[in-house]
C-alpha cells in the first residue's frame, strides 16, 4: 500500500514539475536564443534598416499578422491590397488570439524561431521599445523620414525608441471621457472640477484594478500635473521626482474616500465601468472609444450621453493615454518590399479613411478625421481627435511589462486603503529603478 | 513443432537468436522510458537548466551564467519579499480550502454513497460545479461578489468590496475553489467507501455499536487511504494555484500565490531565469509538503497494509 501510495505521489509531483516546467518551455527557448555573441552596448545598435527603394518593384507574396479580425477591417485592407496590386503582389492575412497578451506571445514564439511567418504585424503601442531591443523589427527611420508630418505626433512618439522609428502608426486609440447629460451639462475645464461635480451627481467611474487599464488611468493624471516616468535617455526613473506624483494619487484617493469614484472601482476594468455607467447612475467614466457604440446601445443612457477629451489637471496639462497598433516590419521577413507596399497601403488615406468610417478605427492621420464620411460616421470624431492629440505615449521601454506592474500595483493598493499615497509612490519608484536594472 | 526441436537441440543459438529475458523486458520498457524522458524529465531538466542562467530582457540573444554556482536567481528569488508573502498566501490557502473541501467532500460522498432513490442523479448533480472550466467558475464568483450590486451584497445588504480588500479577495478566492473542487474530493472518498465490505457493519451493528462508533471506528481508518490519496492531490492541486486569482484578483489584495508570481515573471517580463527558478521553488515546496503527508499519516496506513 504504501509503495503503492509513493509511486502515485512520485506520478503527481512528476506532473506538478512538468506543468511548471512546460510554461517555463513555451517561450523560454528563444531566452538566449539570439546566438549570444551580440555585445551589451547600445539597445538597438546593428539593427537591420530598411531600404525604402525595396517597396519599388516589390513582388510575391507578404503576410499581415494581428489579433482577431473582429470588425472585418484587416479583411478589407487585404481585398483592397490584392486588388490593387495583384495578381504579381498578393497579401495574406494570419489572425492571432483576440486577447492582447496572447498576440504578443504569438509574435514572439514566431521570433524567436526566426520565422519568416509575418512579415507585418500589427504591433500594440507598448511593445515597440521591447521588439525593437530584442532586434526583430526592421528600423524604419529612412521611410518614415519624409513622411512623418502625415501622421499625428503622439502615435508616432509611440514607434520611437532609442532615436530610431520602428514602425508606422495604423490606428489609434486615446482616453476618453464621457459624461451623462443629464448629470452634467459639459465636461469642466479641469480634473478637479470633474471629480466635486461627480461627488454631488452621482460619481465617476474608471478602470482601478490592479492590470494595465489602471496604469493608464493613472497616468493621464500624473502626466497632467506634469510627471514624468523615465529620464529622457529612459534609464532613470523620475516618478517620485517633483510632487506630480503624490499630487496625482492623493487626488485619485481622495475621490474614493469622499465618494466622487465608488469604492468598488478598484476592482473595475474596462467591461465593469461600462455597465456601471450604463446603469445610468454616474456622471462621467473615463474609457476608450469603443464605449461610445455600447453606450448607444445602453437603454438607459442611449439618449442621454455625450463624450469629450480629458480636461486639465489643475496647474498643470491635458493628458490622455495613447492606445492602437503600429506595423512593423519582421527583421526575418522574406519579402521586405511587399512588406512596404502593405505598410504604406494601411497609411493610405483611402484605407484610413475606411477604416474610420466603415470600423470605427481611429485613424492616425490628422486629415481623415475632416472627412464628411468620418465625421457622419464617428459623431464624436473631433473630440476623438482632440483627445488623441493631447495623448502621451506610455513609457517606451524593453521592462515596460514590469513599469506598468510597479506603477498600477501600487497605486491599486493605496486607492484600495492599504497603504498611503506618499508610500505608494515611493515604493513605484524604487519598483521602476529595479525594473531598469533588469538584466 | 520442428524449430522447437532445433532450439532445443542448440541451445546457445537460440539465445543468440532471439532475446534472452532480461534483453526482452529491456526492449519492452525502452518505449515508454524514452517518452518519460521527452515529456517529463526534458522539460525539468530544461527548467532547472534555465534557472540557472540568466537571459537579457534589453539585449537580443545575450544570456550568461547566473552568478555564483548559478544559484543567483535563487538568492534573488529567496530574498524578495513578493516572494515570502506569496508563499503564505498559497499555504494559508491551500489549509484552509483543502480542509473545507475534506469535511465538505466526505459529507458529499457520505450522502452519496447512501442506498436511496434518485441516487444517480445526485451523483450527476454533485459533479456538476468539478465540470465547470475554473476560468468559467471564476467570472461565475466574479459576479455574484460583485460590489455593489452583485447577488451576496444584495443579500447581506452592504457594499463591503469584497475583491477589493484584505482578507475578502483571499476569502472569495477559497469559496470559489472549495464550490468547485469539493466534488472531486467526494468522487475519491466515494470510491474508497465503496470498497469497504459491508459484513464489517453488519458485525458491527450485532455487536451494538452506534452509528457514530461505526463511522468512527471503522468508516474512518478503512478511509483514511483514499482520504490521504485525495489529500495528496488536492493539496499539490492547491499549492499551484493560479487560474481563479489570475480571473478574481491578478494577485491585488493579498492574493498573489507562487504560480502567479512564477508566470508574472517568466510569461509577462520574460526574466527566464528568475521566473524558472520561482518554479522550481513552487515544486520543492510542493515536494516538502508532501513528503510531510506521507511521513505522518504514511504510519497509519502501513499499519493497516500488514493488517
Amino acid at each position: 500500500m504504501t509503495k503503492r501510495l509513493i509511486l502515485m505521489l512520485c506520478a503527481a509531483l512528476l506532473c506538478g514539475v512538468f506543468v511548471a516546467a512546460c510554461g517555463g518551455d513555451d517561450s523560454g527557448g528563444g531566452g538566449g536564443g539570439g546566438g549570444g555573441g551580440s555585445s551589451e552596448s547600445g539597445a538597438t545598435e546593428g539593427a537591420k534598416v530598411i531600404d525604402p527603394s525595396l517597396a519599388e518593384n516589390a513582388k510575391g507574396e507578404v503576410t499581415y499578422c494581428q489579433g482577431k479580425d473582429t470588425s472585418g477591417n484587416a479583411h478589407y485592407m487585404i481585398e483592397q491590397f490584392n486588388k490593387k496590386y495583384g495578381p504579381d503582389l498578393k497579401a495574406k492575412l494570419v489572425e492571432f488570439p483576440a486577447s492582447a497578451d496572447e498576440q504578443r506571445n504569438q509574435f514572439i514564439q514566431r521570433q524567436q524561431a526566426k520565422s519568416g511567418d509575418c512579415d507585418v504585424f500589427s504591433s500594440d503601442v507598448i511593445w515597440t521599445a521591447e521588439f525593437a531591443s530584442q532586434k526583430w523589427l526592421y528600423d524604419m527611420t529612412p521611410y518614415m523620414k519624409d513622411k512623418k508630418d502625415q501622421y499625428i505626433e503622439a502615435p508616432v512618439e509611440t514607434v520611437t525608441y532609442d532615436g530610431k522609428i520602428w514602425g508606422v502608426p495604423e490606428s489609434s486609440d486615446a482616453g476618453l471621457l464621457y459624461y451623462n447629460t443629464d448629470k452634467v451639462k459639459s465636461i469642466p475645464s479641469t480634473w478637479q472640477e470633474v471629480y466635486s461635480q461627480a461627488e454631488k451627481k452621482g460619481g465617476i467611474v474608471y478602470q482601478g484594478a490592479a492590470y494595465e487599464g489602471l496604469t493608464c488611468d493613472f497616468l493621464e493624471l500624473f502626466f497632467g500635473a506634469g510627471g514624468e516616468v523615465l529620464s529622457k535617455d529612459g534609464t532613470k526613473s523620475t516618478f517620485a521626482d517633483g510632487d506630480a506624483g503624490v499630487k496625482a494619487l492623493s487626488f485619485m484617493v481622495d475621490g474614493v474616500k469622499n465618494g466622487a469614484a465608488p469604492k468598488a472601482v478598484t476592482t473595475y476594468m474596462e467591461p465593469e465601468s461600462l455597465t456601471a455607467f450604463q446603469t445610468g447612475k454616474y456622471a462621467y467614466m473615463r474609457n476608450w472609444p469603443y464605449a461610445y457604440a455600447l453606450n448607444k446601445k445602453a437603454a438607459k443612457v442611449k439618449g442621454n450621453f455625450d463624450v469629450g477629451p480629458q480636461p486639465t489637471f489643475e496647474g498643470g496639462e491635458k493628458a490622455g493615454i495613447l492606445g492602437g497598433h503600429n506595423s512593423v516590419i519582421s527583421v526575418y521577413s522574406k519579402n521586405p518590399g511587399g512588406a512596404l507596399k502593405l505598410i504604406e497601403h494601411i497609411g493610405s488615406p483611402e484605407i484610413q479613411k475606411a477604416y474610420a468610417a466603415q470600423f470605427s478605427l481611429s485613424p492616425v492621420r490628422a486629415d481623415v478625421y475632416d472627412d464628411p464620411d468620418v465625421q457622419k460616421a464617428i459623431p464624436f470624431a473631433n473630440a476623438l481627435r482632440d483627445g488623441i492629440t493631447q495623448a502621451r505615449a506610455r513609457p517606451v521601454s524593453p521592462v515596460y511589462p514590469q513599469i506598468s506592474q510597479a506603477i498600477y500595483k501600487n497605486v491599486n493598493a493605496a486607492l484600495s486603503g492599504q497603504t498611503s499615497p506618499e508610500d505608494a509612490i515611493k515604493q513605484a519608484n524604487a519598483d521602476i529603478e529595479k525594473a531598469l536594472q533588469t538584466f | 513443432m520442428a524449430e522447437a526441436t532445433v532450439q532445443s537441440g542448440a541451445p546457445q543459438k537460440r539465445r543468440s537468436r532471439g532475446l534472452s529475458e532480461k534483453g526482452l523486458a529491456f526492449w519492452m520498457v525502452t518505449p515508454s522510458m524514452v517518452l518519460i524522458a521527452l515529456v517529463a524529465a526534458y522539460p525539468i531538466i530544461y527548467a532547472i537548466w534555465l534557472s540557472l542562467h540568466e537571459y537579457s530582457v534589453r539585449t537580443a540573444g545575450l544570456s550568461r551564467w547566473a552568478g555564483p554556482f548559478g544559484l543567483r536567481n535563487y538568492t534573488t528569488a529567496l530574498g524578495n519579499s513578493e516572494f515570502w508573502d506569496a508563499m503564505f498566501t498559497t499555504l494559508i490557502f491551500t489549509a484552509s480550502s483543502v480542509f473545507l473541501e475534506l469535511v465538505i467532500g466526505l459529507a458529499m460522498a457520505l450522502a452519496m454513497h447512501a442506498a436511496f432513490k434518485g441516487q444517480g442523479l445526485l451523483r450527476t448533480v454533485v459533479l456538476v460545479p468539478w465540470a465547470i472550466l475554473t476560468v468559467v467558475t471564476a467570472i461565475m464568483w466574479r459576479t455574484i461578489f460583485e460590489s455593489p450590486q452583485g447577488f451576496v451584497n444584495q443579500i447581506v445588504g452592504g457594499d463591503t468590496v469584497w475583491l477589493g480588500s484584505e482578507p475578502q479577495a483571499l476569502i472569495v478566492i477559497i469559496i470559489a475553489d472549495v464550490w468547485k473542487t469539493a466534488p472531486f474530493m467526494a468522487l475519491l472518498i466515494l470510491a474508497g467507501l465503496q470498497v469497504i465490505p459491508g459484513d464489517i457493519y453488519e458485525a458491527a451493528k450485532v455487536d451494538g455499536a452506534t452509528a457514530w462508533q461505526r463511522f468512527r471506528k471503522i468508516t474512518l481508518p478503512l478511509l483514511t487511504p483514499a482520504i490521504l490519496v485525495a489529500l495528496i492531490f488536492r493539496t499539490l492541486d492547491a499549492l499551484r494555484i493560479f487560474d481563479l486569482p489570475y480571473v478574481l484578483t491578478k494577485g491585488a489584495n493579498g492574493t498573489t500565490t507562487l504560480s502567479l508570481v512564477a508566470q508574472q515573471t517568466f510569461a509577462e517580463n520574460r526574466i527566464y531565469g528568475l521566473g524558472a527558478a520561482y518554479s522550481i521553488l513552487t515544486f520543492i515546496t510542493v515536494m516538502i509538503v508532501s513528503f510531510t503527508y506521507i511521513w505522518t499519516v504514511g504510519g497509519n496506513i502501513r499499519g493497516l497494509a500488514e493488517d
